[in-house]
């Protein structure tokens, strides 16, 4: 059974933000809401400035606050490892959209469940790569699988210094982020 | 730092909003039911009391009203379910590290213990007028086990106040919440409302008095660890010290949370002076207007710094976490 996770390579992010136009578009995510957002941050003091495109989505934690709390077992963990929604199963109690480090969730008021980023659960299923990573055109997200070593992301991640948001919370998160920027002296 | 976001949603940016009134009202009602179970549970079992056996003169309206409040108060978090009608989900299946999941088991075991207490508790002249024999005939049947019903009932009071709190404090990504404190502030304050309810309803003076004093001594321990969480987030890392910086700050973004902590500063102290006042006054068999006012007031006081903490305790939580852009 794969493990998935995604890998962000900041440096290659353009800020085009097909990737939450390309996600929506493929999930049918209503006009006011977003499984996946693209943070721009712009620091320091003219002209010594640097800027930060970091895109976010579900982390798809190891030890997900979101499945812990869901009284009806709705979030769960699948054997891939990613953690996705039963909407048959949500009584929209919104505890996991509070639960949440990474704000990641929100509620899909047309259908009155939870909502969140489900690494394209169903291109999977098909052989496809979650939409956003397919779409990226910087190839900025990349997808594959931890389990096995010669995948993208494995040698990735064995290759260059990355790190995981929020990492002291302690919810292993899934999504990594190779280190672009070093700590400004 | 200048800061663009694509693709927020506005149930958590700029701050996490999921949880409103609905929720507070609930953990305020389900606390108090807890309370008046435990402390109703108190009269009966406490020795040296002097109004007799409970069926004839202590206030056998409490046990009615604890499963009423919890009624209620459950009605209020069901309108705060995006799905109401399929509620049934919380009961097809049982999740041992969801505090959510305990809740909705736990709320099935404590109404029968209410029902059956406050069927025991009934006074002989309330059952008279009951026209339904089989509530009538279960009453009777269960009052020899009115004391039995009483310990099982102050137990799971307990449970439900502390409950409330452990409900909020198992959100790690919450950092005013995930306090070990918050559980034994919101038992505290359960009690002590529960208490205060207990005064107003009762008839009996010595009953009223002493719930007086024993609301003297929960309303002291609710003031201390209200303290307590606040130093503990203080003495914590920066997310915990800006969970409680919204309590501090009296600028236009957080003044509803200022003022907050402005008047249970004000309400419970108050609570506590006038309780004070008439434990130590001088007693006739009667209740005095002026004694029954302080008593009463006092009372309401406790009640309104209840719902205060639930309040802003439930609103100023959504506040707080670890940011939008933390490495």
């Amino acid at each position: 059974m794969p493990r998935y996770a995604m890998v962000i390579d900041q440096s290659r992010c353009i800020g085009c933000m097909a990737c939450v136009v390309a996600c929506k578009r493929e999930n049918d995510v209503p006009p006011e809401h977003y499984r996946t957002r693209v943070l721009e941050m712009v620091q320091g003091t003219f002209p010594d400035l640097t800027t930060e495109m970091r895109s976010e989505l579900c982390n798809h934690c190891d030890k997900a606050p979101c499945v812990n709390i869901c009284p009806t077992g709705a979030s769960h963990h699948e054997e891939d490892g990613t953690v996705q929604i039963d909407r048959k199963k949500c009584v929209g109690c919104k505890a996991c959209i509070t639960s949440c480090p990474y704000n990641a969730r929100h509620i899909n008021k047309e259908l009155g469940v939870a909502d969140k980023c489900t690494f394209c659960q169903h291109r999977l299923i098909e052989g496809k790569k979650p939409a956003c990573v397919a779409t990226c055109v910087g190839g900025s997200r990349i997808f594959g699988d931890l389990d096995d070593p010669n995948s993208e992301i494995s040698v990735l991640l064995r290759k260059t210094s990355h790190r995981v948001l929020k990492k002291s919370i302690g919810t292993g998160p899934n999504v990594y982020y190779i280190n672009q920027y070093p700590t400004r002296s | 730092m200048e800061l663009s976001i694509t693709g927020t949603n506005a149930i958590t940016y700029p701050v996490v909003h999921v949880w409103d009134w609905r929720v507070a009202i609930y953990l305020f009602l389900g606390g108090l039911a807890g309370g008046l179970m435990t402390m109703s549970a108190i009269n009966y079992l406490r020795p040296g009391k002097k109004c007799g056996p409970m069926q004839s003169v202590c206030c056998w309206q409490i046990p009615v009203l604890a499963p009423i409040l919890l009624s209620i108060g459950l009605f209020f978090l069901w309108l705060d379910l995006e799905r109401k009608l399929h509620g049934h989900l919380f009961y097809m299946t049982f999740k041992p590290l969801s505090p959510m999941s305990w809740g909705a088991w736990i709320v099935l075991i404590i109404y029968p213990l209410m029902i059956l207490y406050a069927l025991a508790a009934l006074p002989d002249e309330v059952k008279v007028r009951i026209k339904n024999a089989f509530i009538k005939n279960t009453a009777d049947a269960l009052a020899p086990h009115l004391a039995k019903l009483a310990k099982f009932n102050l137990v799971f009071g307990v449970l439900l106040a502390i409950y409330t709190g452990i409900l909020l404090s198992t959100f790690v990504a919450r950092p005013l919440w995930n306090s070990a404190i918050l559980p034994l502030l919101f038992l505290a304050s359960g009690m002590s409302t529960g208490a205060a309810v207990m005064i107003i309803v009762a008839k009996n003076k010595e009953v009223k008095l002493f719930f007086t004093k024993l609301d003297i001594w929960l309303i002291l321990g609710e003031l201390l660890i209200i303290a307590l969480l606040f130093y503990g987030h203080y003495t914590g890392d920066a997310a915990h010290q800006a969970a409680i910086m919204p309590f501090f700050n009296s600028s236009h973004d957080t003044f509803p949370y200022f003022l907050s902590i402005v008047t249970i500063g004000i309400v419970l102290p108050l609570a506590i002076v006038m309780k004070f006042l008439e434990v130590t006054g001088k007693h006739t068999d009667e209740v005095t207007g002026f004694g029954l006012f302080l008593m009463n007031s006092s009372a309401v006081l406790v009640l309104i710094g209840g719902a205060v903490i639930r309040f802003a305790l439930v609103y100023a939580g959504q506040l707080s976490g670890y940011g939008y852009v933390m490495m």
